[in-house]
């Protein structure tokens, strides 16, 4: 470790750094926030199909470009609440066929699992427990 | 009568031209005849920052995942938001040059380089010494650069923990150099330990430098990455065997290349230094361990 010689007194003082990304955290709209803030997927996908979500995602660009965004995000609204209700059913189909299916075939590793790894097994199902 | 004489200008010139921190510059305003109608002349020393930035559009927004689905790839020009380079202007110190009755005729400034001014390279900042004077009539603007010399003396090492870039951690390494500190040219001797934590097939080993630039800008929204450069790898040794318990030390040379932009912080942005080691099993389905360690380049004695 090389210690810097103390700043003069006559040098002034560095000016502030900004943040990166990491240290920023997530940058979302109000409307995204509160959609992913939301535990129940019923109300997530009723909150992605809402106008202000969709009006949002123009936010942060410049003045005009904004706008002409959000006319053009107004247009495709019914195709928006398309993509978004049929992505809602296949969520639907998975967790009704798919799900169970893999829920049996996996039996056995839960099972060893918690059998040899009860720490790391309580800690997974914690960690999925209300989600 | 005036209407049609063209605003004479203004040279800066700067002494010297390569400064270290510390150090004393001065810069001489000079023009050809008096320039008049003046309010204010100032000269502003600081540096140009370059770094990159999300131009528009929230950088985590839902419109941002489509960019990367397999079927909107191909729409080129089409994306939400983006990247972009850009530089900003850091005032370190103002001064106001005399002017007397309305009349600029020139002046002089001297600043002492601060201990902690990021180090001159076109990836990060370039230093000035800026003129703006104000006046009735067109504004008369000119500057003067010069270069700012990182020295093992002005710089902070702090020593990182190794960071995994790459790999499951099978075998550890470890990048042992002699010091923290190199300076541009200079060839890194030092050593990479390799310790297996089960029997692996035999390995590869490669190290490189590089460096990248963060983005970190006060007001804009950060980009992702920044510039960023990593020499070619060395390949230090092929069919290195990598049992449990044995552990192996394999020696490098790694030369940086002379014209290596120094470590630096600015406001806007950072350039920071790595070594990174690359092993690969030569079973395939192994995989790689990729390690980095971060050291500090200068670019001055």
């Amino acid at each position: 470790m090389t210690a810097v010689p103390p700043s003069g007194a006559n040098e002034p003082p560095p000016p502030q750094r900004g943040l990166t990304r990491e240290e920023r955290g997530r940058d979302v709209s109000d409307a995204q926030a509160e959609a992913e803030a939301e535990t129940s997927k019923p109300k997530q996908y009723l909150r992605a199909m809402s106008p202000r979500f969709v009006l949002s995602m123009a936010e942060g660009y410049p003045v005009v470009l904004k706008q002409f965004i959000q006319f053009c995000l107004i247009i495709i609204y019914p195709a928006w609440v398309f993509t978004v209700l049929v992505g809602a059913l296949l969520h639907l189909a998975f967790y009704v066929t798919i799900y169970p299916v893999l829920w049996v075939l996996f039996w056995p590793v839960r099972a060893s699992q918690k059998k040899n790894n009860p720490e790391e097994y309580e800690a997974t199902m914690q960690k999925y427990a209300k989600k | 009568m005036g209407l049609f004489k063209r605003s004479t200008g203004a040279q800066v010139t700067v002494a010297p031209d390569v400064v270290s921190p510390r150090q004393i510059v001065s810069a001489t305003v000079s023009t050809d005849r008096p320039v008049g109608k003046v309010t204010s002349a100032t000269l502003e020393w600081g540096y140009t920052n370059f770094y990159r930035y999300h131009w528009a559009g929230r950088a985590d927004s839902a419109a941002a995942a489509m960019n990367d689905t397999v079927w909107t790839m191909d729409q080129v020009g089409n994306h939400y938001g983006g990247e972009r380079d850009t530089d900003d202007w850091v005032t370190v110190t103002k001064v106001d040059l005399p002017i007397a009755a309305g009349e600029f005729t020139g002046g002089s400034s001297t600043f002492k380089v601060p201990s902690w001014a990021p180090g001159s390279s076109p990836d990060l900042a370039r230093w000035s010494c800026r003129l703006t004077i104000a006046r009735g009539g067109g504004d008369v603007d000119a500057h003067g650069d010069f270069t700012v010399v990182i020295g093992s003396a002005d710089s902070q090492v702090t020593d990182e923990p190794l960071q995994r870039t790459g790999g499951d951690g099978d075998t550890d390494m470890d990048i042992v150099v002699p010091s923290l500190l190199f300076r541009a040219g200079e060839t890194i001797n030092g050593q990479i330990l390799l310790t297996p934590h089960a029997d692996m097939s035999d390995g590869e080993l490669g190290i490189c430098w590089g460096y990248r630039c963060l983005s970190h800008p006060l007001v804009r929204t950060p980009a992702l990455g920044g510039t960023s450069k990593s020499g070619q790898t060395i390949k230090l040794g092929k069919g290195i065997p990598l049992r449990n318990g044995t552990p192996v030390t394999v020696p490098f040379a790694v030369p940086l290349p002379g014209d290596a932009p120094p470590t630096a912080t600015a406001v806007h942005s950072s350039l920071e230094w790595f070594l990174e080691a690359m092993l690969m099993y030569s079973k395939w389905t192994q995989g790689i361990e990729k390690m980095r360690r971060q050291i500090v380049v200068v670019n001055a004695p």
